[in-house]
Formats: structure tokens, sequence, C-alpha cells
């Protein structure tokens, strides 16, 4: 693993705790952040990197739990929870919220070492899952309104013949459309663009059989 | 016997007999020379000698001359002889017959020619019928006159130009002056008259038809005032006539004053009172009036025309229709029928209907009216009086709808609301009352026994009816209020818990003239209550089982957090070291890190035993006894519910001791509630547990909490932290406990009671009293 490629935050309010984990990240060659309250987490610019958050349960501003929730809805990294004294109840709930592991104090390395690995694996995915979205939608940005149109047709699987009839618009033009859209969208082949189209979540709107919409 | 020179004695003598009266001569000395035979026929011819008896002033007429008559008759003959003047008397003479008849006797002397008496000629005349005559007009007169005086009426008489002539006794008596008296100078008669007996300020007006009367001749006719002898004015009523002659001349005027004063008074007070009658008619705040015997309207006083706005002309209208307009639409078909009915009847009238006055607003107004009836029974008039009685109505009104509200009140307070009478019998229920009992008031009476014992028979709880009974008499008898929780049977039979209260209502004098009492119904609030101690209790619990857990949380953080720094550390450094080169560098930090923080992990030790010792700023000098009592008092709910009883035995001579009352209340309640948890078991026998406070020896007391419950295998051992022998105990009560008996500088040990059970118990240090 390289220490330039991710980066682990820490949020405790123990100072000891802060240091003995920034200590052992450093010795793993690992890039630490400790940091002291969820607030300071909050403002601290976090780089473009694949990461990690280790969460202390009980912390100074709000528990830890409850500042899972309110940033599950954001760009955050996977959270691996410490607790002093831990709870069935709180882990499960922290478990079910999307947690990666949930560890109670003290820990050994290497549940320490194996829940930051497996963190930073799902944000590394996440985050490459995201980066070929994003080519995707710059690819369907380009298409023309008329492209964008033909486009549902097409991965719906209607003939040229029909998604022509649909639209008014003769065959020919309808296929020139058609390849345009290959083109743009870096499909191989048309099973290759109906999967982007559903990555993209474009909707199947028509069936090919005769009599429905 | 003289003769006369003229004529022959026996022509005399025949003269003398042919005329109707009786002659007689006498010589001067008063001798009879000759009386007629007329004369001598008349007396009979008496024996004795008629003449004057020698040397006597008698005479022998005493024999036939009234004996009334003689002496004044003889002293007139004597003077008439003595001085020769005519002789003139009246005198009566006996008949033969012996009556006597009123005669005229007249002589005349005749005397010589030197003017010597010579003798007397002398006739007699019947004048009997003359007499009887003058007798008869002097009776009548005197009649008359009489008359005049007698009459109740003051008669005068005026000569024609007014000058009074004649007053009557009566008037003169009145006056206290006759006509002669008021002669005045410088004024007529008439004047000085008025003046000085008319009122001075009736004298104008009196003067003045006076003289218009005897200018003009008509009749006087007046009435004025007149002053009585003794000043006094009275009214007099006068009238006056003209008598005229032949002529038509006035001779006189005749006057007639009658005293009316008595009657004028009397008709002045009569009319006084009649204008008072009628003035308290018409002020009286009442409309008063009169039907005939028919119901034609035949008088109203003042104030029913004023309200009624109409007048009498309007009122009387025979069909009494101004009288019906005036009464409200909607009574005028129960007034109409009721007052003919009445007047068809001649039962009295009596009704409550709205009448208004002109188009002001209707009034209640009560009409009356009664019949006066003649001797005969028959009706003579009806009266009727109206009185306004709107605000009596109104204000009726408004209590009935007070009442009605406070009965809605009674009836709608969500409590069971009654009244008894001052001896205690049940008088009201309100309607949950009666809704609740399922019978009213007097549903439970029964022969034989009071209201309020069969009420209470009925539905007080059986349990409960010896004590309400008690306390109710007692309230009754001292006028106490009176306040008891018992159970009241509900009509479906079901007790239900009530909290009854009830205070007596005095009257100004401060006697009971009833009670009032009220229940509440707290069986919900009963239940509530054991199921919110139940809750209360599970909360102390659980407060209890909190504060352990958080403590030996917070104790299991403050271990841990260091601990896990150390582990953490621990891992790095041996990264460090077994890097390739080691850095010693960083190892070594990461070593200063492990030693501090092991450090500060075994600080959190001493830091716990140290949370019981700092609070002694606390401690005061108290009562241990007091202390005792309240724990108890605080647990009596809790032990009650256990059915356990707690006895108590304190040295009475114990000292205050120097403590944290809240702390050693917390000891307390740890230990009798262990022990209430030690009597669980128990099934049957006693569950007691039993507090003492001694002293022990001469510088501490102690404190004992006694169970009977099974007792402990190993007393000592439930004083370590984290043991217990409770499946939801933390095991660090006891420990607690001990931890604050022993910064009290005392001592908490637990042995086993005999035979059965523990004793728990610790001291606590007295201070020295001289050390004080």
């Amino acid at each position: 693993m390289n220490s330039e490629n991710f980066i682990v935050f820490i949020v405790d309010d123990d100072a000891r705790m802060r240091e003995a984990l920034s200590d052992l990240l450093e010795s793993l060659g690992w890039r630490a952040v400790a940091l002291g309250s969820a607030g300071e987490y909050m403002s601290y610019p976090r780089p473009d990197l694949p990461a990690c958050l280790i969460l202390d349960v009980e912390l100074p501003d709000i528990n830890g739990l409850d500042f899972q929730k309110q940033i599950s809805h954001g760009d955050h990294p996977p959270i691996v929870f410490l607790t002093g004294h831990g709870d069935i109840s709180s882990s499960v709930r922290a478990i079910k919220d999307g947690a990666v592991d949930f560890l109670t104090k003290p820990f050994t390395e290497g549940d320490l070492v194996e829940a930051i690995q497996s963190a930073v694996e799902r944000d590394r995915a996440v985050r490459q899952e995201r980066a070929e979205f994003e080519t995707l939608r710059g690819r369907l940005a380009s298409l023309t309104p008329r492209e964008r149109e033909v486009l549902p047709l097409v991965v719906s699987g209607l003939l040229n013949k029909q998604a022509a009839a649909e639209l008014g618009i003769s065959e020919v033009t309808l296929q020139i459309h058609r390849s345009k859209i290959m083109q743009k969208m870096e499909a191989a082949s048309l099973a290759d663009l109906v999967r982007i189209a559903e990555k993209l979540q474009i909707p199947i709107t028509h069936s090919r059989r005769a009599g429905s919409t | 016997m003289v003769k006369s020179g003229f004529l022959l004695e026996r022509e005399a003598r025949l003269i003398e007999e042919s005329m109707p009266g009786l002659g007689w001569c006498a010589d001067p000395n008063g001798k009879f020379v000759y009386v007629s035979p007329k004369t001598l026929d008349y007396v009979g011819r008496p024996a004795a000698n008629l003449d004057r008896i020698e040397g006597t002033d008698d005479c022998g007429w005493r024999q036939v001359v009234h004996t009334d008559d003689y002496d004044r008759l003889v002293a007139t003959w004597l003077h008439s002889l003595q001085t020769g003047e005519p002789y003139e008397s009246e005198h009566r003479m006996r008949r033969f017959d012996g009556t006597y008849r009123w005669f005229r006797n007249a002589a005349m002397p005749s005397r010589d020619d030197h003017g010597r008496v010579v003798g007397w000629y002398g006739t007699m005349i019947d004048i009997e019928e003359q007499k009887q005559a003058e007798a008869a007009l002097r009776d009548s007169e005197r009649e008359f006159s009489q008359l005049v005086d007698m009459v109740p009426g003051h008669l005068w008489r005026l000569a024609p130009d007014g000058e009074p002539i004649f007053f009557n006794k009566r008037m003169v008596d009145f006056l206290g002056l006759d006509v002669a008296d008021t002669g005045k100078s410088g004024m007529s008669r008439l004047e000085a008259v008025i003046e000085t007996v008319v009122h001075p300020d009736d004298a104008a007006e009196f003067s003045d038809a006076l003289s218009h009367c005897l200018l003009t001749g008509e009749g006087f006719d007046m009435r004025y005032r007149l002053r009585r002898a003794d000043g006094v004015y009275r009214w007099m009523s006068s009238r006056a006539e003209p008598m005229r002659d032949q002529d038509g001349r006035i001779v006189h005027w005749y006057g007639l004053c009658h005293d009316i004063d008595d009657q004028m008074h009397a008709e002045d007070a009569l009319r006084r009172s009649e204008r008072q009658l009628q003035q308290m008619i018409d002020a009286v705040p009442v409309s008063i009036w009169c039907l005939t015997p028919e119901g034609t309207p035949s008088y109203f006083n003042k104030r029913v025309m004023d309200q009624i706005g109409s007048t009498v002309d309007d009122l009387t209208a025979s069909d009494r229709s101004v009288f019906l307009a005036s009464v409200h639409p909607d009574d005028r078909p129960t007034v109409q029928p009721a007052l003919t009915h009445s007047l068809e009847t001649g039962e009295p009238f009596a009704l409550k209907y709205r009448q208004r006055r002109g188009r002001a607003p209707y009034r209640w107004t009560e009409g009356r009216a009664e019949a006066l009836r003649d001797e005969d029974g028959r009706i003579v008039r009806w009266y009727g009086i109206c009185l306004d009685i709107d605000d009596v109505v109104m204000a009726q009104q408004a209590l009935r709808e007070r009442e009605y509200q406070l009965t809605q009140l009674a009836d709608i307070v969500p409590a069971l609301v009654g009244r008894l009478t001052s001896d205690g019998e049940p008088s009201y229920f309100n309607k949950r009352l009666i809704d609740y009992f399922g019978l009213d008031v007097a549903d439970s009476d029964r022969p034989g026994t009071s209201r309020l014992a069969a009420t209470i028979g009925a539905v007080v709880h059986p349990d409960d009816a010896a004590a309400l009974t008690e306390r109710l008499n007692r309230s009754l008898t001292t006028g106490e209020s009176f306040s008891l929780r018992y159970r009241l049977r509900r009509y479906d039979g079901v007790y239900r818990w009530m909290r009854g209260r009830a205070e007596p209502m005095r009257n100004c004098d401060g006697e009971i003239v009833q009670w009032y009492g009220l229940c509440l119904d707290i069986e919900d609030e009963i239940r509530t209550q054991e199921a919110l101690r139940g809750a209360q209790d599970k909360l102390a619990r659980a407060t209890q089982a909190a504060n352990l857990s958080e403590l030996s949380a917070s104790i299991a953080h403050e271990v841990n957090q260091p601990l896990a720094a150390i582990v953490a550390t621990c891992h790095a450094c041996r990264r460090w070291l077994s890097g390739d080169p080691p850095n010693l560098e960083r190892a070594i930090i990461t070593l200063e890190r492990i030693i501090r923080d092991a450090n500060s992990a075994s600080e959190v030790a001493g830091r716990i035993r140290a949370l019981f010792s700092q609070i002694n700023k606390a401690r005061s000098e108290v009562d241990i006894t007091e202390v005792i009592t309240e724990v108890c008092r605080l647990m009596a709910d809790e032990l009650a519910k256990k059915n356990i009883q707690v006895e108590t035995d304190f040295d009475r001579s114990l000292p205050q001791v120097l403590i944290d009352p809240n702390q050693i209340e917390q000891v307390l309640i740890n230990l009798i509630r262990n022990a209430i948890d030690a009597l669980d078991t128990i099934v049957d026998g006693a569950r007691l547990i039993r507090l003492r406070a001694v002293l022990d020896g001469d510088s501490a007391m102690r404190v004992e909490v006694r169970d009977v419950g099974p007792g402990m295998k190993e007393p000592e051992r439930i004083f370590e932290p984290f043991f217990t022998t409770k499946e939801n105990g933390m095991g660090m009560g006891l420990s607690i406990c001990r931890s604050i008996i022993e910064s009290h500088d005392g001592r908490l040990w637990a042995i086993s009671n005999q035979p059965t059970g523990t004793i728990v118990a610790f001291t606590l240090p007295i201070q020295a009293r001289d050390a004080a």
C-alpha cells in the first residue's frame, strides 16, 4: 500500500488516543490527520484521495453515531468506529448505517489495520465508480437534443424503423443519429450502449412489442 | 149720694142702668153712695157692705175682688182718694156664680166750685173678652219671641236703609252685643256692625253685597265669617229678604244667619280628606281602577292614565278594548277570559300579565280585583289594582335562571354533591350522585331507620360504614369539617373509593342549618397512585442502577482510555523497533507516552476513592434517629407494599453526630433495600426489619439493620466491588456504602443474624464533647 494514495482521519476527543493512533499509523507509513471533534473534522479541507474516518463514539460535541447519520448523504469516507465500552445495539446500528467496523478499546493493531484497509478499499471503489459515472455523464452531455431523444428508443430495443416512426423521421436519418450516438458515447456495441444507458439511469420507455408504447 | 145738677136721679139711674158698664158712686172718703143694681146682681148681692171700712185701709170689696188684685186695687184707690187723681184699674171680680171676670174700673172725682172733691163716679166695664184676647196675644207673642230666640239661627232685622234694628237672642249671645250697643260715632250703625263683627277679609264683600241688595231689593245670600263674643270667627251662611208693604215698599229686611262653621270645617276636612285620598290614590305606585258590575271601566287613577297613556274616556270604553290593547298579545287570551269569568261569577280576579305604557316595552304587571257588594250581596262595583312587578318577575326569573344554573352546576360539576340536614338526614343528591347510586335521596328510606342510617347501609362499603358513621356523627355534633376516604357502592354494585368532604352551612346566628357534602371519585386516582408508586419504585431502582452503572461505566472509561492509548502506542513502538533500521528515536518517544498513560490510569482508582471523601463539607450535627425516621418515612410506601414491618429501637441518650445526612440516608436506603430484597423469599412468617441505634462504646454509635431473610454465606465478601447476589445488581452498592461510612471514619460490616438473616451494621464516631 502506498502512503501517498490514501489518508486516514482520526476524530477522538482524547489527546492520548489521538497521539497513539497517529503514532501507530505513522509507524505503518500511512498518512493520518488527527482531529479533536466532529466540528474540526468538518472544517478540515479534505484532499481528493481515497480515505477512511476513524471516529470515537463519545465525542465532545456530538455522539459519533448521530454524526454518522448527519454525514451519510455527503461525500464522506467510510467510517471505522472506536468506543470505550461497546454495546451490541450501538454497533449493530452503526454497521447498518454503513460503518465498516466497530472496534472496542483497547483494540489490536491487526483489527485496526484490517478495518482501515477495507475502508480505504471501499472508498477507492466508490470513488472509481463515481469517476466513471462522471465520464459517462460528460459524454451524454455532448449529445445533441435529437440524439438524446433517439438514445432511449435505441436502448429500449426498438427497430430503426420503429424508432424513426416514433420520432417522425426517416429511417436513414435515424441511423445517422444512432451511429453518432455510438461514437459519442464511445460504445463498442449496442449491448455496451445499453449498459452505459443503464448506468446513466436512462429509462427504457418503449417496448419493441407491437401495440405497446 | 150727690145729685147731678142736670139730670134727675131717676134719669141718671136709667142712663146708668142702660149702659153696658156697671156704675157706682162714692163719697170723697171712698164710701159707696151708689152701686148699680147690675153690679149688685153681678156679685150676687153680698150680705156685707162693700164700702171702705172706717178707720182702716180695708174695703168691703175684698169679698168680690180677686185676692191677687185686691192689694194693688186698694192702693190705687187710696192713692186716688188722697190725691184726687182719676182712678183706673183693671181687676178680676167674682161673679155670683163664683167665676172671676176682668173689669176695667175707672172713676173720676167730682169737684165743687172750690175744686174740692165731693164724690167719685165710676164705671166698671167687663173686659174679660179683651183680657183673654190680650193674654192670647201675649202668649203668641211670647211664643213668637221664644221662637225667634230659640230658632237655631241668628235672626236680624234691618231698616230699609240697612240699619240694624233687631238681633235675636242667639245673635246677641253670639255677638256679645245687641243692636243698641253697636252705635259708633262717625259711621252708620250698619257700618259699625260690619266693622265690629264681620271678618275683615269678608267685610268688603259683605258690605258690597248688602248695599247691592238694599239698592235693588234682591235677596241677600252670602257666606262669611262672623266674630263671636270670644273673638273667634265662625262661618255663617246668611240670607235676607225684604218685607214689603201693600204698596210694595220695603218695610224691613229680615235676615237669617246660620252657623255653618262646623259644616265648613267638616266640608273642609272632607275635602282635604278627599284630596288626600285622591292624592294617595294617584301617588301610590299602583294602578287603581273601578269597573261597574257589568265590567265597564268607571274610574282610573292618574297612574293608569300615565301608564297606558290614554284618557279616561278611552279607558272607560265599555268593551275594555283600550285596557286589553295595552296587554301583551300573548297574555290577552288569558286575561280576557279570566276577567270575564270573574265578572260573571264574582270571584276575585288575580293574574300576572305583561302590560305596556304607550309604546314602551311591556312590563310584568300583577292585576287584582275584588267585588264590592251591598247588603244584599249584589255586586256594586269592582275595585282593582295593577302592580308593576316587572322588576320582581325579572328578579325571580334571574333567580330561577341562577337556581337552574346552580342546579346545572351541581349536576354537571364532576363530583357527587349532596346535602344533609343539620341532624344529618340526606336532603338532596345532585344528578351525578343519583346516577351513581342509582337511587335518589328518599329511595333508601325504610321505616324505623333514619334516612342517614339507611343511606349509609345502602351505599357505603360495610368495612367503611362504621368509620364513616363515627366521623360523621362527630362532625354533626361538633360542627367540624368532615373529611374521609371511603368506598361507595355504585348502581352496578361496584364499590369505588371516594374522598368525601362536608362543610356546615351556618345561619347568621352561627347555627348549623345544613351540611354540604362533596364526594370525589378517587378510585382512578388511587389506582394511578398505586401504579405510580410502582413506577416510582422502578424508577428509583432504575435510577439507582443507572447511577451505579453510570458510575462503573465512568470508572471503566476512565481506566480504559489510558489503557487503549497504551496498547495502541505499544503497537506503534513495536513497529518502530521492528523496522530496518529500527527507528529508536520514535520508539523512545512512544515508550515515554506509554509510561505517562500508565501512570494516568493508576490515578483513576485514587480519584474514585476521593469521590466519596471529597464531600465532607456538607456535614452537620444531626440526630441520627431523625435520619433513620426520615428514611423510614421515605420508604413507607415501599415497605407497606411488600407488607414489611419495621421496628425501631433507639437509644434516647444518643448524642448528635457530625455526618453528611444525605450520604448516610443513601447508606440506610441501600441497607434497607437489601433487607427488603432479602425478605422477598419469605412467603409466610414475619416480614420484619429491625432498626437499632445504640451507643458503641464511649466514642461511637452503632446503627444496625437486621432482617430475618435467608442470610448470607460469606457476609464479608458482599463489600467487594462487583460482588452481587442479585441477578440485576452491579455489585457496587455495598462497596460504595462502605466507602461512605469509611469516609465518615466509621466501619460497615455484616454478620449473620440468629437464627436467620443478616445484620448489617455501621458505626459513626461521636465527637468528644469537650472538643467542641
